[in-house]
């Protein structure tokens, strides 16, 4: 169990901080020592930001230190609404969930249409030519762009902040599923029509499944670029959420919440990934057995 | 079982420069008998496997496979490829059982037969292996298998044993002879190997390159059952000398007639 599979063409960064069904290697000597020596730099940072800091700030005031920031955190996701007059106490808890339905229902949007539309550009001759040159066209108009014809479109709403999503996650997805579909071992299409499948069959069988470590990738990259944009839509399309507090937080002055904010993001982003790792490693199953040679 | 007859077939592949892959090629197969085609690389001899597979479109001439024209691939001409082109994600079993699952053939037949052809080929105890934990001659065993299962009229091969070491190469053409011994199937089989070619065939097509054709068809009347022993053997060092002095000669004309 504690050794790692080995897969040449798999990037290394691929591997999930922590898998199912290895559980036990969590804990083997080589995953604790692991560990320990990833967390030497980020712990030295904060240490470093908490004793250069003077009455808990740095910068003449500007920064809080650590432990002001975690008090802030906690405050924030465990304080008393009360009244509801401080918006940063017992909060937290609501803004994570705005912001991560968001993302999920651009995500879903970005990924039911992106798939197919990747497999029919990277299949079929039609598609290269009818609909890739679009998408190529579209392409370069960063999502941040975009944010007005949002708001005007579908106001200050969620809904413009999942279109940003949609469209922020849709590119790298179809992008990637292209390259897999355009790229399938031409003797796997010939094998399979020598032993009598169709044309769906083919597309199905064959095309879908040896694209999926591409899609995979494109899925990956995408849900990077979905948390950037639930960010920058909710500092400005939309009135709650992680991107609406960190702006919120940021004018009334409060930074600890800002940092505490932007360390929630960042953990949802890391999160996220493993998320859909496991997810691939359990898809892709084939590709991480222990090859015998 | 079935025959095969090409007449006069030529495969040119357009261009600004247009490329004749084959010229004028004939060759009649009879029913279970086993062919190999001869030569060295870029004689066409892929080309022709791959007309008669229904992967590439002729040119001019026919190709009749039972007496009808061939049409596009499919399971009465099962084909092994060098590099075995299995589906990584699937296990060998999967693999074995992809033709008929694509045909609709009902589970309960097809299960037993492609345990009992993983049996033949050795693979009964690798069934739920992926082909990227097995070794090169393993995975080649696979893609016969998966043909074999299909009881294919004809059996294509191209070069399937050419990428393996020379220790397993001799146990996979045991394996074929084998195999083909019980099944009887017409074999048409490509291969630069001189050797793999005798051992293996009733009669040996050498092609040359320019002109792309078969430049003469050697019957080879070893006995069977035949096994690696034959290699050893007086005849087949005279059917070698003469394959060689015919295989310096085609490639001698092609280059006079390439000047």
């Amino acid at each position: 169990m504690a050794q790692t599979p080995k897969m040449t063409s798999r990037p290394a960064s691929a591997s999930p901080l922590f898998s199912i069904g290895s559980v036990a290697s969590i804990f083997s000597a080589s995953s604790v020592k692991k560990l320990f020596v990833a967390s030497i730099l980020p712990i030295a940072i904060v240490l470093i930001w908490q004793f250069s800091g003077n009455n808990g700030s740095l910068f003449g005031g500007v920064l809080p230190t650590p432990d002001r920031v975690a008090s802030a955190w906690y405050t924030w996701a465990f304080g008393s609404r009360g009244m509801g007059l401080n918006p940063y106490s017992g909060t937290w808890f609501d803004s994570l969930v705005f912001s991560t339905t968001r993302v999920l229902q651009g995500f879903a949007v970005a990924v039911i249409v992106g798939i197919p539309t990747g497999i029919l550009i990277g299949w079929t001759r039609m598609a290269a030519h009818g609909i890739d040159p679009t998408i190529q066209l579209l392409r370069p108009i960063p999502i941040t762009a975009w944010l007005p014809f949002s708001i005007a479109v579908f106001g200050i709403s969620s809904l413009g902040a999942i279109f940003l999503i949609a469209l922020g996650v849709f590119y790298p997805v179809v992008i990637n599923t292209t390259q897999g579909a355009r790229h399938v071992e031409r003797n796997l299409v010939r094998a399979a029509q020598m032993m009598g499948a169709s044309r769906f069959d083919i597309l199905w069988r064959v095309v879908v499944p040896a694209s999926l470590p591409a899609i995979f990738t494109g899925l990956r990259i995408g849900l990077g670029i979905g948390w950037t944009a639930v960010i920058v839509a909710e500092m400005i399309a939309v009135k709650s959420g992680l991107g609406y507090v960190l702006w919120d937080a940021y004018y009334v002055g409060r930074m600890d919440v800002v940092i505490a904010d932007m360390a929630t993001i960042g953990l949802m982003g890391l999160i996220s990934d493993q998320l859909i790792l496991m997810v691939e490693r359990y898809a892709l199953a084939w590709r991480y057995v222990n090859a015998n040679r | 079982m079935a025959s095969i007859r090409i007449s006069d077939l030529s495969k040119i592949y357009p261009g600004p420069r247009p490329v004749r892959a084959l010229d004028q090629v004939d060759l009649d197969v009879a029913e279970g008998e086993f062919i190999a085609l001869l030569g060295p690389s870029g004689c066409g001899k892929s080309t022709l496997l791959n007309i008669l597979a229904g992967f590439e479109p002729l040119t001019e001439g026919s190709v009749l496979f039972d007496g009808e024209r061939i049409g596009k691939a499919g399971p009465d001409r099962g084909v092994v490829f060098q590099e075995a082109a299995l589906f990584p994600w699937l296990t060998v079993f999967e693999n074995v059982t992809f033709g008929p699952r694509v045909q609709g053939v009902s589970k309960n037949v097809y299960d037993a037969a492609a345990r009992e052809i993983l049996a033949l080929v050795g693979l009964a105890d690798f069934a739920g292996s992926y082909p990227s934990q097995l070794s090169g001659g393993m995975r080649q065993r696979v893609g016969i298998a998966r043909v074999l299962v299909m009881k294919p009229r004809a059996l294509l091969m191209d070069e399937p044993f050419g990428a393996l070491d020379a220790q397993t190469r001799l146990t996979m053409q045991e394996l074929l002879l084998e195999v083909w011994q019980r099944l009887k199937v017409t074999v048409v089989f490509v291969t630069h190997d001189i050797d793999e070619a005798i051992l293996l065939a009733d009669r040996v097509c050498v092609m040359s390159a320019r002109p792309a054709r078969i430049a003469r068809q050697i019957p080879i009347a070893l006995e069977r059952p035949r096994s690696i022993e034959n290699l050893l053997s007086p005849e087949f060092s005279a059917y070698k000398a003469d394959i060689m002095h015919e295989m310096r000669t085609a490639h001698g004309q092609g280059l006079v007639a390439a000047e």
